[in-house]
């Protein structure tokens, strides 16, 4: 599961219903690379949150209809910037 | 598969709730870093064994668990290249 940041709402009022009641969240990596997920915990921009995807995320969505394939599973505690580098440890 | 290494547990206190108690620790897997599911109990720094997909649903729990990387096995001896080193520190 992918660690992201949170930066902003999405609103997207004409939509499929498979998405239902889902909220979106854009969610970008350190590289500026941006996605959309399904928020059921209710991230603030600025959370870092790790991410569900796949046909996990339909679960992690709270109902199986919902059409998504990445979904917030959690917003993570004690997270920063720096913590996503990966130094080799041998 | 992937093999990865763990670095340490990840707190998540608001996550939804479908993930119940189960542990989450970040794996390093090459150059990126990632949030597993673990079910075999790893300690930081033991080098595991990652399933994706819909088999890592199954292997966290239940069919319906929301996980998509789960810990499914710790490795006995890796890296290789040190198993030399690590048999002769057996031996002596």
């Amino acid at each position: 599961m992918q660690i992201l940041k949170v930066e902003g709402s999405l609103t997207c009022t004409s939509r499929i219903d498979g998405l239902k009641y889902s909220v979106f969240r854009v969610l970008t990596d350190l590289s500026g690379k941006k996605q959309v997920a399904t928020d059921p915990v209710g991230a603030k921009p600025g959370n870092w949150v790790y991410v569900v995807s796949g046909s996990a995320a339909r679960y992690a969505a709270g109902d199986f209809e919902i059409l998504t394939d990445l979904t917030i599973g959690g917003i993570i505690d004690f997270w920063s910037d720096d913590d996503m580098k990966v130094e080799s440890v041998v | 598969m992937k093999i990865c290494q763990v670095e340490r547990p990840l707190v998540s206190t608001n996550r939804i709730a479908m993930m119940e108690h189960k542990l989450l620790q970040v794996v390093k897997d090459g150059s990126s870093k990632a949030v597993a599911v673990d079910a075999v109990g790893a300690k930081p720094g033991d080098w595991v064994i990652c399933v994706g997909s819909s088999a890592a649903r199954e292997a966290a729990g239940s069919k319906g668990y929301p996980s998509d990387l789960t810990i499914v096995g710790i490795i006995d001896h890796w890296p290789p290249e040190t198993e030399a080193q690590e048999d002769a520190d057996s031996q002596g």
